[in-house]
């Protein structure tokens, strides 16, 4: 069953009366129950503006999105999920476990319910030692952690992250890629986006590589390697963004991909 | 309603510790102690001074608070990207409006609460003891603060800061004068600006109507049905501003 679907999903940004960049375009895809889907792709090709659309943080220009089955306003839907920010950044004068008990309230979470929950997910990210330490003085590491905390504090059954891994040590890597697979195995599905291939390689059951706010391909990553006919997934990515760039004639100067709206 | 509340607390812990909040109080106060120094005045010259003194520097400083607030609620969470994460979790953009403007709205009563405090602790030392109408004044003052901040954080969710700043300063004068403007529109004889200042004049909040001051320092009482009514008139205004912010609020892309 599909959790999250999007239909024919653009995003355009107007620029000016002449200038827009468009950056997502027309996108189709569906993430099912129970995977870990990951989002791969390089800086700037719609992997964040993806997810914000999936938020309802910014509108989509045209198309539709459904999750669970219903739009990505929805409060009730938002109960079911848990987002990761890129370089999460959380008001920094309160300490971990203020942080987690003020997005828990957000959920109508029962104070009793939010403090059984900052325990556990405090000891889970390894955080425990800093409980009394207001953010302003964590590390990029531990900011990182806490803000995986912060999307788990409703025990979300939709765990959407954005680029999970950026500014971890290859410590730090390593025990988020167990964590997520800890995760999936209690029945969540993950949405990561990415630009790490080793990281997509080793956890994500499916994958979906954008470029230039285009959907390249989709599939599992044993189904894609084959229909390329590449080696591993770095080769596959390079195929696949080589392949839309001489099939559309574009060049890697047309990365802005400026477009006139006129 | 619960979920406005802890966007509002969160709001209000958040503008404790912006420095502005301290230096605005610390010199408020400091204006309204020095009040005191016109000693070389008649006894009871000297009080009406320290009145004067004190309600306009509550009004005055009060107004700079709530518009200093109302500019960091909307823009500093986009700018610090704190607003990802509240609007993934189940709020709605209306839950966020209404918490920052409760929140700010709670800075602002504790700015004038601490002004005021201080303000009455003067009078004591007279040997003057506030009456009823200095409370009645400090109200209105407060009513008006907010209906000051609801309309910065209105603006906020559309407009850039420099904008709202320069905005809410020149409504704030406007405000003040449009009773004067008025008056000498009614001796222009061109019927279109007229209608215009007419039509300005129901538009834009006349905040003259809070303030009291004068006639509460010459010893005019102002009846309970005037602070009503002026309170009504504050209140459909901050509804006004409020539904305007939402309204844009939920057009916005963060």
């Amino acid at each position: 069953m599909a959790l999250i679907e999007t239909r024919e999903l653009s995003k355009v940004y107007t620029l000016s009366s002449k200038k827009s960049v468009t950056a997502l375009n027309n996108v189709t895809m569906s993430i099912e129950e129970g995977e870990i889907f990951g989002i791969l792709g390089p800086n700037g090709s719609g992997k964040t503006t993806c997810l914000k659309l999936l938020l309802g943080i910014i509108f989509p220009t045209e198309g539709e999105i459904s999750i669970m089955g219903q739009n990505q306003y929805s409060v009730v839907t938002k109960k079911n999920i848990g987002f990761l920010p890129e370089n999460p950044y959380y008001y920094d004068y309160l300490t971990g476990p203020e942080i987690l008990k003020f997005y828990g309230k957000l959920f109508d979470m029962p104070p009793g319910i939010i403090r059984e929950r900052t325990d556990s997910l405090l000891e889970l990210v390894n955080l425990n030692n800093a409980k009394n330490l207001s953010l302003k003085h964590y590390s990029k590491g531990m900011l990182e952690r806490i803000g995986l905390a912060v999307s788990l504090i409703n025990d979300p059954k939709i765990l959407i992250l954005d680029e999970p891994t950026t500014g971890l040590d290859p410590i730090g890597c390593k025990e988020t890629r167990d964590l997520l697979k800890k995760l999936h195995d209690s029945g969540k599905t993950i949405l990561l986006s990415s630009h790490f291939l080793s990281e997509v390689e080793r956890v994500c059951s499916r994958i979906v590589i954008f470029h230039k706010g285009n959907l390249l391909t989709t599939g599992t990553l044993e189904s894609l390697l084959e229909e390329y006919k590449a080696e591993n997934l770095e080769d596959l990515f390079v195929k696949a963004i080589r392949k839309f760039d001489s099939e559309t004639g574009q060049t890697e100067e047309d990365a802005i991909n400026l477009q006139s709206s006129v | 309603m619960k979920k406005a509340w802890t966007i509002a607390l969160n709001t209000f812990h958040e503008s404790l510790r912006k420095k502005t909040f301290y230096i605005l109080l610390v010199v408020a106060l400091v204006v309204i102690g020095a009040s005191r120094f016109f000693s070389f005045l008649a006894a009871e010259d000297e009080l009406k001074m320290i009145k004067d003194v004190s309600f306009s520097t509550i009004e005055f400083f009060g107004a700079l608070i709530a518009i200093f607030t109302a500019l960091a609620a909307v823009s500093g969470e986009i700018e610090k990207r704190t607003i990802y994460t509240l609007l993934s979790k189940p709020i709605t953009r209306s839950n966020f409006i209404i918490g920052k403007l409760i929140g700010q709205s709670l800075i602002i009563l504790l700015n004038v609460a601490l002004m005021s405090i201080f303000f009455i602790g003067l009078l004591f030392f007279k040997k003057s003891p506030p009456d009823i109408q200095t409370f009645k004044t400090i109200f209105l003052i407060f009513i008006e603060l907010i209906l000051i901040g609801s309309i910065t954080l209105s603006v906020a969710t559309f407009a850039t800061d420099a904008f709202n700043l320069i905005f809410s300063f020149f409504l704030y004068i406007i405000g003040h004068l449009i009773s004067y403007g008025t008056q000498m529109l009614e001796r222009i004889e061109n019927v279109v600006l007229q209608r215009l200042g007419n039509m300005l004049y129901h538009v834009i909040p006349n905040y003259e109507n809070f303030n009291i001051k004068d006639k509460i320092v010459v010893g005019v009482d102002v009846s309970w049905q005037y602070v009503g009514q002026t309170t009504l008139y504050g209140i459909i205004y901050i509804a006004i501003a409020v539904l305007i912010g939402i309204h844009f609020f939920y057009k916005r892309e963060v």
